[in-house]
């Protein structure tokens, strides 16, 4: 799964939540199934040079929020019923809108002009 | 609580009636990595030297290892490892002898680890150390800091001269060090996106004083760039880092709203920078 992985130490975002948005999206795509097993922090640290403490922030916040399950003296494994998996899919898509809604209001686009725009472009 | 492997208390330092250090605070705890960021001349390497007995602060006090920094006892010494931004004796030597001799002032020297660099990093011991580049020597003096596992380590842009793989090869060797031994690093770097990718803390000192000192994921998530028409808005509820006539660099968001912000925006630790110094 970590070919799968970008992690980008010059992006806006800080590593940790690079990694936690992708293996998100890595579930919630399919692309890893539930009950997989995750390699460990330490492998996932060495395989983007990156520290090992970043990767266990990201980890444990998708095993508070479900994602992961971690049970003691094994493996962390994908979640087997991700719950308000809607919700969070949705989730996902507020960094993109709230971009765009910045950049609306500096352009003085007004919010029905804006909902007009997406609604066309979607049905392009 | 454990008691930090090195502690600056109201640390200052003058240079020919400049200040090179002001005031600085800053405790290295186990387990830390924490990154020194500042400008050429900002006064990271007197803050690194100063840390070793070097250099004797004007005002405040340097404790390591729990003994005064100019009082270091030859046993504390031998648990720090210390790699100086330039410079490198051992001229005229192979690297086997050279290493024979430095190991001789460890008595917990790992045979076994100074073997896998020499391997890892492509060092021939017949190799005379006159005749390695400049990138094989840093590895060299990296591998002479490291290979007794210190408590304490203290690297002055240690990396500038390797290349990305031996880079990251001696990043996972510092992870090591830090997490598995429960040493504490600092060290400077201008290499922003290592310094992103290693350090679970970030200093960054401006004209010697510390400007922010937090754990690098809390200061990519609550340092914002502010865009603002009028200079009359409000924002004594942050840090306020810098100030321009149309932006200001903020600590403490947490996602809130600003009245009178036309953006605001997340900074990579190389924009960071480079706005604080604008």
């Amino acid at each position: 799964m970590l070919e799968f992985i970008n992690v980008n130490p010059n992006s806006g975002d800080p590593i940790y939540k690079q990694l936690h948005e992708q293996i998100v999206r890595l579930i919630v795509g399919g692309q890893i199934a539930a009950g997989e097993e995750l390699p460990s922090v330490r492998k996932i640290a060495d395989h983007f040079a990156v520290n090992p403490m970043t990767v266990s922030r990201a980890i444990g916040q998708l095993v508070d929020q479900g994602w992961l399950e971690r049970r003691r003296g094994q493996a962390t494994r994908v979640a087997q019923n991700t719950t308000q998996q809607t919700d969070q899919q949705e989730s996902l898509l507020f960094k993109a809108i709230d971009q765009l809604i910045q950049q609306a209001k500096q352009l003085d686009v007004p919010q029905a002009t804006l909902a007009e725009l997406i609604k066309k472009r979607w049905e392009l | 609580m454990t008691r930090p492997l090195l502690s600056y208390k109201n640390v200052s330092k003058q240079y020919n009636q400049r200040q090179i250090l002001n005031n600085i605070n800053l405790n290295v705890e186990p387990g830390m990595v924490i990154g020194l960021l500042g400008k050429n001349g900002a006064g990271k390497t007197t803050l690194l030297r100063s840390a070793l007995g070097l250099i004797t602060p004007d005002q405040g006090e340097i404790q390591v290892l729990g003994e005064l920094s100019h009082q270091l006892s030859a046993s504390s010494k031998q648990k720090i490892g210390y790699v100086a931004q330039q410079t490198f004796g051992y001229e005229g030597f192979k690297i086997a002898d050279a290493l024979a001799l430095h190991r001789s002032f460890y008595p917990n020297w790992d045979m076994q680890l100074e073997a896998k660099w020499l391997a890892r990093f492509e060092l021939n011991s017949k190799d005379a150390i006159n005749d390695l580049s400049i990138g094989q020597r840093q590895t060299l003096a990296l591998i002479m800091a490291m290979a007794y596992r210190p408590q304490l380590l203290i690297l002055d842009e240690p990396v500038a001269s390797l290349d990305p793989i031996a880079r990251r090869e001696f990043m996972s060797d510092l992870f090591d060090l830090a997490l598995d031994s429960g040493s504490g690093i600092l060290f400077s770097s201008h290499i922003t996106s290592d310094i992103e990718r290693v350090a679970s803390h970030i200093a960054l000192i401006k004209q010697g004083e510390l400007l922010l000192l937090d754990e690098l994921d809390v200061i990519r998530d609550t340092v914002r760039k502010v865009s603002f028409k009028e200079s009359t808005i409000d924002l004594s509820a942050y840090t306020i880092l810098n100030r321009q006539q149309n932006c200001a660099i903020i600590y403490g968001y947490t996602g809130e709203t600003v009245v009178g912000a036309l953006a605001i925006n997340t900074l990579s630790l190389e924009q960071l920078f480079v706005e604080l110094h604008g």
